[in-house]
């Protein structure tokens, strides 16, 4: 989860990122940084994330991403 | 038999109404299925076979990646061979099944719709086909491949009843021209055959009024001065070919989100919920939040199957690699975001219709959104430095007026008769920018004194009501809470100001329905 707060702190987020629980919904992620986002989840957890898992349940919260992390770790 | 036709409002809806309401539930599905296909045959006549044929090849498909995909578990379970090869295998299959009902159903997008238009570009002399294309078929071909690519994908299983497929494609508000429906959003209400309740009715007439409201008294009205202004902008000064173009956006978003209007309202009737395509679109600070509010449906189509795909496949994965050692993160996912987003404009300029002032629509709108992306932050540090609050009231009005004139000078193009006569009407606006014969023009090319102030009125509530939505107050809700009294009033001074200040009868051409010759 560390690492996880490490790359969130690097996007610069307007908003308390480890409360929201609307970042795509209430559009604190936008596509580019999303795209970024993947790009050091990817390289960071030795994961892929196919294209269907982005949708905005799986991004709104720091929370889901992490749940996301674990599932396709698993 | 458009949406804002007698017949649809007055004759078809409420007979399908009826008859629904009187049947059991197991059988209300059908008669929704019985009326979107009359309905279709009013429209495209024998042109149905081919929206059948595309309903018959996914729902073919769709089974068929589903027995793949039951062979691959089974496989996966007796664990003979490596897992890995088995996955790989089975998926491949399903990728051939996908491919093909791809082609097959694009290839009748293209034959209807591009043919013509490509022949031109490449100077093929065979004879030009003069044909009409099945209504809908852009819409309901993006609903089709959404299907497809969400069973490749595993998203949901695949329907077996056929019935519900037909419907979900067929849908007579959705099919002439959407919003673009995902299967697993409507397939719960579009076939549950829950009864008609008053509020669900009171909600859709509501909403079908609203729609009316914004087509018959703004839309209509404006009309003639478009068509005038567009066909002979020759002989117009610049500031009336703006005015035209002005006109012209206002007429393209109360035509088409009243429209969105009609067709959520008469679904809402039968209880089935339909996404919004419009979440007020002018209240948009720059481009890219412009699309995002701007037929929505139409946008996440393209982001989650056309952007998220392009921006993370292998090739441009390696080049962003590439990049970002050279540069860093951020340079890397903009050029990501850039050529996944030339391909996105590119299909959506062509989408909309086969012309190069399409085409030119499309890559006008790449070109400032990636212009966005590219120097969004240095203004925002430019902002930063000289402590300017961008979310200042004055300086999101600045934000909101600079983006309205991009739009205005994007459907300047998308209206235009060809690209060169969209590039003249630009060059005129600014070559010929003089006041002299503007009073004369604006109050006489179909509009007087009385059209304005009554669209003013207009304008003015659904600015009020679009402030409400913006401020997550529903409306309906609201004025459902009100005394009687209020609230019938309310539907009165609704329906007597389309009857009263409805543009129809002489004097006035009502607008065709725009998008649905896309």
């Amino acid at each position: 989860m560390e690492k996880l707060i490490d790359i969130f702190n690097e996007l610069n987020l307007d908003v308390d990122f480890m409360t929201c629980e609307n970042l795509v919904d209430g559009r604190y992620l936008d596509s580019l940084t999303i795209l970024s986002l993947i790009t050091e989840l990817e390289d960071t957890f030795d994961i892929e994330i196919p294209t269907v898992e982005i949708i905005p349940a799986n991004f709104n919260s720091i929370k889901n991403i992490w749940a996301l992390i674990t599932r396709l770790k698993g | 038999m458009s949406y804002f036709s007698i017949l649809y409002l007055l004759a078809f809806l409420p007979l399908v109404i009826i008859i629904y309401n009187i049947l059991p539930r197991k059988i209300r599905p059908i008669i929704l299925l019985i009326a979107s296909f009359i309905f279709y045959f009013i429209y495209s006549k024998w042109l149905v076979i081919y929206l059948l044929l595309s309903i018959l090849s996914i729902y073919l498909a769709g089974l068929l990646m589903k027995h793949v995909n039951d062979r691959r578990d089974k496989a996966l379970n007796e664990e003979i061979e490596d897992k890995k090869k088995i996955k790989t295998k089975y998926k491949n299959i399903n990728k051939l099944i996908l491919l093909v009902t791809i082609i097959f159903n694009v290839a009748f997008l293209f034959y209807f719709k591009y043919l013509n238009f490509f022949q031109s570009i490449f100077h093929l002399k065979n004879k030009i086909i003069k044909h009409l294309a099945p209504i809908g078929i852009s819409f309901y071909t993006l609903e089709a491949l959404s299907y497809l690519f969400d069973i490749y994908h595993e998203k949901y299983k695949a329907e077996k009843n056929l019935l519900k497929i037909m419907l979900y494609l067929s849908f007579f508000p959705t099919i002439v021209e959407g919003p673009i429906t995902r299967y697993n959003e409507v397939s719960d209400t579009i076939y549950a055959g829950d009864k008609i309740t008053y509020q669900g009715f009171c909600y859709g007439a509501q909403r079908i009024l609203y729609g009316l409201f914004k087509k018959m008294i703004i839309a209509d009205r404006l009309n003639i001065f478009v068509k005038i202004v567009f066909q002979d902008y020759v002989r117009f000064s610049g500031p009336i070919v703006f005015l035209g173009a002005i006109f012209y956006t206002i007429l393209l978003y109360m035509e088409f989100s009243g429209t969105m209007d009609i067709v959520i309202g008469s679904a809402e009737i039968f209880n089935i919920k339909i996404p919004e395509n419009f979440r007020q679109p002018f209240f948009s600070k720059n481009i890219a939040e412009f699309w995002s509010r701007w037929h929505i449906t139409l946008g996440l189509w393209f982001k989650e199957y056309i952007f998220y795909p392009v921006s993370l496949s292998r090739v441009v994965r390696k080049i962003t690699t590439f990049v970002k050692k050279v540069f860093n993160n951020r340079v890397s996912s903009l050029l990501m975001g850039a050529i996944a987003l030339f391909v996105v404009w590119s299909l959506n300029g062509l989408w909309h219709g086969a012309g190069y002032q399409f085409i030119f629509y499309g890559y006008y709108h790449f070109t400032l959104i990636l212009l966005g992306n590219i120097f969004e932050p240095t203004i925002i540090n430019f902002c930063h430095k000289l402590k300017i609050n961008r979310e200042n009231i004055f300086i999101k009005i600045i934000r909101i007026v600079k983006t309205w004139f991009f739009i205005f000078i994007g459907e300047l193009f998308f209206n235009a008769s060809s690209l060169k006569a969209g590039m003249q009407m630009l060059k005129r606006i600014f070559t010929h920018f003089t006041f002299h014969s503007f009073n004369k023009y604006v109050l006489t090319l179909g509009l007087d004194i009385k059209d304005y102030i009554i669209m003013a009125i207009a304008l003015i509530v659904i600015f009020i009501i679009s402030i409400l939505k913006e401020k997550n107050v529903e409306v309906r809700d609201s004025l459902s809470k009100k005394n009687i009294v209020l609230r019938w009033a309310c539907f009165y001074l609704l329906i007597f100001s389309i009857i009263i200040f409805g543009a129809y009868g002489d004097g006035y051409a009502p607008v065709e329905p725009i998008y649905a010759d896309f």
